[in-house]
């Protein structure tokens, strides 16, 4: 197989910005994943219905479509109906936001739900509060097991970004396809694509881990 | 009971037999070689699907070429990716040759070759009435759609500069124009037939084509082969004959709506 590195390298520039705008737009969606994804799992382990019920909807809409179709709805229908206009990145985070607070939701609620009851019922009738309880004892040993399960959740938001090249977010893919239709070659776009993501995880991965060590 | 089952087994007989003499005869040209004929049928004028069939200009155009040349053929839609891939270094992928409204272009020929051009392609400029865009040096500092990897692509690329924030590419003109209709751009390019369709069938939203001979040079289709494909020497002569012949503007008029200007196609290289 020949591989032309020379189209690659011509490429090199676009795909260089291509990967710092999957980076900006990959970390934006974790962190307002997360922060969405905590009030999804607490609204769906509610008592309440009115807050879980809801919540369980969001949940089997986001986790049950495909991420492709959710992309084309938010950036043709959801952000035009905002903003007046499109607008690719923005339309891109929300999406990716939106899907992975589905699959953080349920990760804090495995978390949470896998400490043993036994546990909370000690500390409730050594005389803490149902909050107190939540901070100082589940929580903190909850969190810990969350961790690998959260990075899982991170590195398939970081691979997934690439659909958004659908509505020409200039990402990482996106720049791949440009390439691709030029010199209508399979290969050198594709792997360089895999290649770019392979660093992205991996440095993600190490930073995990790290995290991971620390706690 | 018994009765039964033997009629059932006469049956299965008759189907089987029939069967066998339905592949006998489709296989009657026997030791000639099928050429396998890939394309990505998602390009309306040019090759689409209606439900199941394989439609358009390119798939009626290539029918009149192999009977021309007296090959037997199969069109299958294998997508943009593997007909590329069966095709580079070469050859001897599943496929032979692809028809796909593929531009011939200098970058391409690195590593595939073409037949003679069949069609002029050419490319218009769809914006809302009253923009104040007369051509396509207008579109500079405009936000521009257009779908990858098309001629449009390359134009724009050129005229707007490859990196450009401005320009979007999308996988398909139904989406660039969908941008349009959202006010994520000002304008989409494409191709003449495309542009020309959008227009009258959505009288209501008030867009304009606007044509620009100047800086939308035109570009030819060739169906796509592998280096040194022996396709070549035989199909040129044929896409010659069928473009002569009334044949392909019949062809021509069936699919785009109007009478095709063959001359630049025939001109002697």
């Amino acid at each position: 197989m020949d591989f032309r590195f020379e189209i690659v390298w011509r490429y090199a520039p676009l795909l260089a910005r291509g990967m710092l705008l999957t980076v900006w737009m990959s970390a934006v969606s974790i962190v307002i994943g997360l922060i969405l994804g905590l009030a999804v799992g607490f609204g769906k382990m509610s008592h309440r219905p009115y807050f879980s019920w809801p919540m369980n909807g969001y949940i089997h809409f986001f986790r049950g479509t495909p991420l492709y179709v959710q992309i084309l709805i938010v950036h043709f229908g959801l952000v035009p109906l905002v903003l007046g206009r499109t607008d690719a990145v923005v339309a891109a985070i929300t999406a990716l936001s939106l899907n992975s607070a589905a699959y953080t939701a349920e990760i804090y609620r495995a978390g949470i739900q896998s400490i043993d009851r036994g546990q909370r019922e000690a500390a409730l009738s050594l005389g803490l509060t149902p909050w107190q309880t939540m901070r100082h004892v589940i929580l903190p040993q909850a969190v810990k097991r969350m961790i690998p399960a959260f990075g899982n959740e991170f590195i398939v938001l970081i691979k997934d970004s690439s659909l958004v090249a659908l509505i020409a977010a200039p990402e990482i893919m996106y720049w791949s396809n440009a390439m691709r239709g030029q010199y209508m070659r399979v290969w050198e776009p594709y792997l360089t694509a895999a290649l770019l993501y392979l660093v992205l995880t991996y440095v993600l991965n190490k930073l995990l881990v790290y995290v991971e060590r620390r706690l | 009971m018994g009765k039964r089952n033997r009629w059932l087994m006469l049956a299965a007989a008759v189907l089987l037999l029939a069967a066998v003499v339905g592949c006998g005869s489709n296989d009657k040209n026997g030791g000639e070689k099928t050429y396998k004929i890939a394309t990505d049928a998602s390009y309306a004028p040019m090759e689409m699907m209606d439900k199941d069939q394989i439609v358009g200009f390119d798939i009626d155009f290539l029918a009149a070429v192999m009977k021309e040349a007296g090959l037997s053929y199969k069109v299958v839609n294998v997508g943009w990716d593997a007909l590329m891939n069966s095709l580079l270094n070469g050859g001897g992928g599943e496929y032979d040759a692809a028809i796909s409204a593929v531009s011939i272009t200098s970058d391409r020929e690195q590593s595939y070759d073409f037949t003679v051009p069949y069609f002029e392609s050419t490319n218009m400029i769809l914006t809302k009435e009253g923009s104040g865009i007369k051509s396509a040096t207008d579109l500079v500092g405009k936000k521009v759609a257009v779908q990858g990897a098309t001629t449009a692509d390359t134009l724009m690329s050129g005229i707007m500069g490859q990196g450009s924030a401005d320009l979007k590419r999308f996988d398909s003109n139904a989406l660039a124009l969908l941008e349009l209709d959202n006010n994520g751009v000002d304008a989409v390019v494409a191709d003449i037939a495309v542009v020309g369709e959008y227009v009258r069938n959505n009288p209501d939203k008030h867009y304009e084509g606007i044509v620009d001979r100047t800086n939308f040079a035109s570009e030819f289709y060739g169906i796509l082969l592998p280096t040194d494909s022996e396709l070549k020497a035989k199909l040129d002569p044929a896409i010659k004959k069928v473009i002569e012949s009334g044949e392909y503007a019949a062809i021509y008029e069936k699919w785009l709506g109007k009478k095709p200007d063959t001359a630049p196609l025939l001109k002697p290289e």
